[in-house]
């Protein structure tokens, strides 16, 4: 068999690209498996408990909403795990002397960090001008929604706040 | 279809509309380059998969080395493929090398093509070299630790070598770094520019004619000797594969650890240098520097040495002999070294030892991760390890059981709880209590608390009470306190601060505050006083925090039992 035969040339190259594309995939699929592992898992742990916001004294009845740092007692992440990791921030307010409204600071725009404007005496977001409530309504700006609320709980005089994180973007509020 | 689509690529592209032909003819001789490249590729792609794990930090290597190795699906296996693979190349090129020279491949006029092949083999080492650093376990960071040293010996700019490689003055995140970008980035760039010089002069030299008696016809390159290459590349990579899977991926060591003796030993293409370290004694240094000179300038060299036209095999005998030698003595001392090493019982010892540390590290990185603080404060994650090393070391010998020089009561899970107290109270000088101490043979020893059962329950209660435990009986508590009033109270107080005449004052006993503060100064006049403990202070040598975490560890052996303590793991 001459190696100009056409039907042997013919069959090389199938048989070329044949073994060629399987040690590609070979190489590819373990390689490409690894590179996507981590999508959709927890790779970033949170809170998984209510975390301690202190005593409840320290949130003046009726005063302007507040901006306290969350931070998590622990938070694993990828292979490290570090203690006391400042999550985000909640703006937190006490109408009256037994009730406490949560807000997150996290804009339900695109995620920017809303700040309170004590001048207007509302919420604003720097990014795109989303303007909301003190209690969180949307005043103003392309937000769909308000601001989240964040649940609290009073035990024993302390106040327990639980961090959530809500999808951005849509009108309605569904947890990540 | 196919045949018009590369038509018009070619026309696009400005390639030759001809296909590339060989004049000699498709060959098995041939697929060693391409190979290579194959190989070349996989280190690319495997790299690019571990470089979107990896951290080049002194702080974060190791755990995300660990990381890949341990918790990621499929880390372990591209670890293992990335870091084989790389010795493949080494092995591979040796191939290539030893082939090009046997048919005397380097003579005019392709001497450029042989020397740019020694730069991309030495390329090639420097790229395994870097990526055994970045590994930051044991073996990468004293493998650094070495090379680095051998570096630092060579005249006049060792010390800026060193320097520039550790990023200033010593090991640390710096070192990662650069290692990381000489790795990833100057290597890759680096190989691939001279690959494409290598390879493209070559082709447009054409391969070398192999010496046969029969001359081969000019034939297309596609596909007979395009199939000849990707059968080598597949078996290449079959062969990396099954090795990679047979050795169970690829070792990582326990975190480096700069005050811990490890046998740490260089990648196998070096271990010929390291075993002529061993044999040269006090001119290791020297054997460091002029062995690999030697063997590089002579391949260097080779080409102007041999340069008579003659490329068959039997009338270059000198230079083939030559070569074939340096080859069989690297490959004696590397055959020689692991023997060595295969022989010694005691460093046998050592490696399960440092295995045992190793898998101890990656355990504790699966469980608890690794602190930001840095890899080794890896072992430091089992629950309350401080306070256990504290006891281990400062507490034990006095308190412990099976402690042949027990001087104080036995501290075990159960203490301080309700059956402790209430064993304590009728036997306070029994042996698990104050037995031991000189304080039980004097007539201060406290005298047995001689009560009906239900009343001794009930001063139990009040005493447990002081403990802060959530569990208390208000009732018994109640009837206790009377008790306490009626029997306790010529020798103890229960109120804080107060200076009880005959024993220690109770206030708060069990609690955290209570055992930092007695451990803290037991001869604190509110504690045992100054003449009734052996007991040493410790205020002046442990910390507030110290204290603490022991204090905390009391507690929790209250509620705790021997199981739990298990459980907690070794520390």
């Amino acid at each position: 068999m001459a190696e100009d035969d056409p039907d042997r040339r013919r069959f090389l190259g199938v048989a070329t690209c044949a073994v060629g594309g399987a040690a590609a995939l070979a190489v590819g699929v373990p390689v490409l498996r690894l590179v996507i592992a981590p999508a959709g898992t927890t790779t970033v742990t949170g809170p998984s408990e209510p975390l301690d916001l202190g005593p409840i004294d320290r949130f003046r009845v009726g005063a302007e909403p507040r901006k306290v740092e969350i931070i998590a007692p622990i938070v694993k992440d990828a292979w490290t795990a570090a203690r006391n990791v400042v999550l985000g921030a909640a703006f937190l307010r006490r109408p009256t002397a037994d009730k406490v409204i949560a807000l997150s600071a996290v804009c339900p725009h695109l995620g920017c960090a809303v700040g309170w404007d004590a001048a207007a005496k509302n919420f604003l977001c720097p990014c795109h001008d989303s303007r909301f409530e003190a209690d969180g309504p949307k005043l103003d700006g392309p937000s769909e929604r308000g601001l989240d609320p964040l649940p609290v709980t009073i035990v024993d005089g302390r106040l327990r706040l639980t961090w959530v994180r809500y999808k951005l973007g849509i009108a309605e509020r569904e947890t990540l | 279809m196919i045949g018009k689509l590369v038509a018009a690529l070619r026309e696009r592209t400005g390639l030759p509309a001809a296909p590339a032909t060989m004049p000699t003819g498709p060959s098995l001789a041939y697929v060693f380059g391409a190979v290579l490249m194959f190989l070349l590729v996989v280190e690319g792609v495997t790299g690019f998969a571990l470089a979107a794990f990896y951290a080049p930090t002194a702080t974060d290597a190791w755990g995300s080395v660990a990381y890949i190795e341990d918790q990621v699906p499929g880390g372990s296996l591209v670890r293992g493929l990335h870091h084989h693979g790389g010795s493949a190349i080494i092995i591979v090129a040796g191939i290539h090398l030893v082939q090009t020279a046997v048919s005397g491949a380097y003579k005019r006029p392709r001497e450029l093509v042989w020397w740019l092949g020694i730069v991309l083999l030495l390329l090639v080492i420097g790229w395994a070299i870097t990526g055994y650093w970045l590994r930051w376990d044991q073996a990468g960071f004293y493998s650094s630790q070495v090379e680095l040293g051998i570096a630092a010996g060579t005249p006049i700019v060792g010390g800026v070598i060193k320097s520039l490689a550790l990023g200033g003055n010593d090991a640390g995140n710096l070192t990662l770094t650069r290692a990381y970008a000489v790795h990833v980035i100057a290597l890759p760039a680096l190989v691939a520019a001279v690959t494409y010089l290598h390879v493209s002069i070559a082709r447009r030299l054409g391969p070398t004619p192999v010496v046969t008696k029969s001359p081969r016809a000019t034939a297309p390159r596609w596909p007979a000797q395009s199939f000849r290459d990707v059968i080598a590349m597949a078996v290449a990579f079959a062969l990396l594969l099954a090795f990679t899977l047979a050795a169970g991926g690829v070792d990582l060591a326990a975190p480096a650890d700069p005050t811990s003796s490890y046998d740490a030993r260089p990648l196998w293409p070096l271990r010929w240098l390291f075993e002529l370290r061993v044999l040269a004694g006090g001119a290791e240094q020297l054997v460091a520097m002029v062995a690999p000179a030697v063997f590089g300038g002579f391949l260097i060299a080779l080409p102007l040495l041999d340069r008579r036209p003659e490329r068959a095999p039997k009338h270059r005998k000198v230079w083939l002999g030559a070569l074939a030698g340096m080859f069989a003595v690297i490959g004696a001392l590397t055959v020689a070294s692991f023997a060595r090493d295969a022989n010694d019982e005691a460093l046998g010892k050592r490696r399960a030892k440092a295995e045992v540390q190793a898998n101890k590290a990656r355990a504790l990185a699966r469980e608890n991760g690794v602190p930001v603080t840095g890899a080794l404060d890896v072992y430091k994650t089992p629950p309350m390890y401080k306070a256990r090393a504290l006891f281990e070391q400062r507490c034990k010998n006095c308190h412990a059981a099976e402690s042949k020089e027990r001087k104080g009561p036995v501290i075990a899970p159960g203490h301080g709880d309700r059956a402790w107290l209430a064993q304590f109270l009728k036997t306070p000088s029994g042996d698990a209590f104050y037995g031991h101490t000189k304080l039980a043979t004097t007539e201060d020893a406290m005298k047995p608390v001689e009560l009906a059962p239900a009343d001794l329950a009930d001063l139990v209660e009040l005493l447990y009470a002081e403990s802060g435990a959530g569990d208390v009986d208000a009732a018994k508590r109640e009837r206790g306190a009377k008790l306490f009033e009626s029997a306790c109270t010529d020798c103890h107080s229960k109120d804080q601060g107060v200076v009880s005449t005959g024993g220690p004052n109770l206030f708060g006993l069990g609690s955290r505050d209570y055992y930092t503060t007695f451990i803290g100064n037991p001869k604190s006049p509110v504690h045992m006083g100054p003449d009734k403990s052996q007991m040493p202070r410790f205020d002046r040598e442990l910390t507030l925090v110290d204290r603490d975490a022991i204090a905390e560890y009391l507690v929790w052996l209250r509620t705790a039992t021997e199981e739990d303590l298990v459980k907690l793991g070794p520390l």
